[in-house]
């Protein structure tokens, strides 16, 4: 009897775990691979409601890593997504349609910033730009999708404003004092001028 | 009986829609789209739609020239950029000239309107549906708010900036944050009127 009773807790031992573990996983593997909502989400979405297939760019995480490292932070987090020869419905996409799909599947946190539409004219399959922002911290995500034509891309990335606009600034310094010790040489400097600013026109 | 609740419904529907247009610049927050805009959109060859809240405006205006920041002019206009509430930019331009009607456009001022609004530019053209309308939010002498509807043959532009605006500034609005240029400077001379 007791042999018995020893048997059933081993089991149970077991069991409980392995139960736990089960219920667990997916919701684990759902949560790591994002495809609750944002950038896989969004891919997956287009990929099954107008039957394409995207290019995902090979070692994007390397990239990924060296822009990270590059911008100290500025920039992390990249993914990126193409559709190449993408024909929507066969003739395009219906604009409405397809900013409904990304705005169902980009997920909780995103706001949309930007949308621009222009209507197809002759073949073409017409232009859709979306751009959504979410807070991550001292980040802000960014998540871009671009339809131009036959070609649809999809980006997301995580940004650190004020360390990106440190190291543009960083970088224009150097290229303005290499500009300056040039034209003290005699030879004519551009003084900067073509530095617009970042903000300007979405 | 059934006739008497279906009344009732329909004035409370009614009293529900007339309060949130009517709210829809009296609060600090952005608005949800008019209707109108929606079917602009499907006679629309080209749409922008631009909605920055406070936080996003916060954002964006870090990508501003750094550079310029020694700029005194500049810098202030960052400043006021971080202090605004919201921006909310609709720019329409459509193939064939008129494509929105008196009546849409009628429906769009009244949407935006609301009491703490005054209006400051009402220019029409005769004949057609053209014309600019220029308000603003006056709280305590200070223009918390600015909204310009300008109607043109092929193009049709509507922006809405919430929160302290200097005048003198608008203008260097422009060519930001989906904001015309050309509707940010005659925003600015008849506001600095």
């Amino acid at each position: 009897m007791k042999q018995t009773e020893t048997k059933a807790t081993a089991w149970s031992m077991v069991l409980v775990p392995l139960g736990i573990a089960a219920v667990m996983t997916p919701a684990i593997m759902l949560a790591a691979s994002g495809s609750g909502q944002g950038f896989d989400s969004v891919v997956n979405s287009i990929e099954s409601r107008y039957h394409a297939h995207a290019t995902k760019i090979p070692f994007m995480w390397l990239v990924s890593g060296i822009a990270g490292v590059a911008t100290h932070g500025g920039v992390r987090g990249l993914h990126v997504a193409e559709f190449d020869d993408f024909k929507g419905d066969g003739d395009g996409v219906d604009g409405a349609e397809f900013n409904a799909l990304i705005e169902k599947h980009v997920g909780s946190g995103w706001q949309r910033m930007v949308r621009e539409t222009t209507r197809k004219t002759g073949g073409g399959g017409g232009e859709q730009s979306l751009i959504y922002v979410r807070a991550e911290g001292s980040h802000v995500g960014m998540l871009v999708v671009d339809l131009d034509g036959h070609e649809l891309d999809v980006v997301q990335m995580s940004m650190n404003p004020d360390q990106l606009m440190h190291e543009v600034s960083k970088h224009r310094h150097h290229h303005d004092k290499s500009d300056d010790s040039s034209s003290s040489d005699g030879s004519d400097s551009s003084n900067g001028s073509d530095n617009k600013a970042a903000g300007e026109s979405e | 009986m059934m006739k008497r609740s279906g009344v009732w419904a329909s004035l409370l529907a009614l009293g529900i829609a007339t309060g949130a247009a009517g709210i829809a610049l009296g609060q600090d927050s952005l608005p949800e789209p008019s209707p109108i805009e929606k079917t602009l959109a499907e006679r629309a060859t080209h749409v922008t739609e631009v909605t920055l809240d406070k936080n996003m405006l916060a954002f964006a205006s870090k990508f501003m020239d750094a550079d310029k920041d020694d700029d005194k002019d500049d810098k202030a206009v960052k400043d006021m950029i971080r202090n605004l509430k919201g921006v909310y930019v609709r720019e329409y331009e459509f193939d064939k000239e008129h494509s929105y009607t008196g009546a849409e456009l009628e429906g769009l001022r009244k949407y935006f309107e609301s009491a703490d609004w005054s209006p400051m530019v009402h220019e029409r053209t005769k004949g057609v549906a053209e014309g600019t309308d220029v308000y603003v939010k006056l709280v305590n002498g200070q223009m918390q708010g600015l909204f310009v509807l300008d109607a043109e043959a092929k193009e049709l532009s509507l922006v809405l900036i919430l929160g302290p605006i200097d005048v003198d500034k608008i203008g260097k609005l422009g060519g930001n944050f989906g904001i015309p240029k050309d509707v940010a400077k005659r925003a600015q001379k008849e506001a600095g009127k």
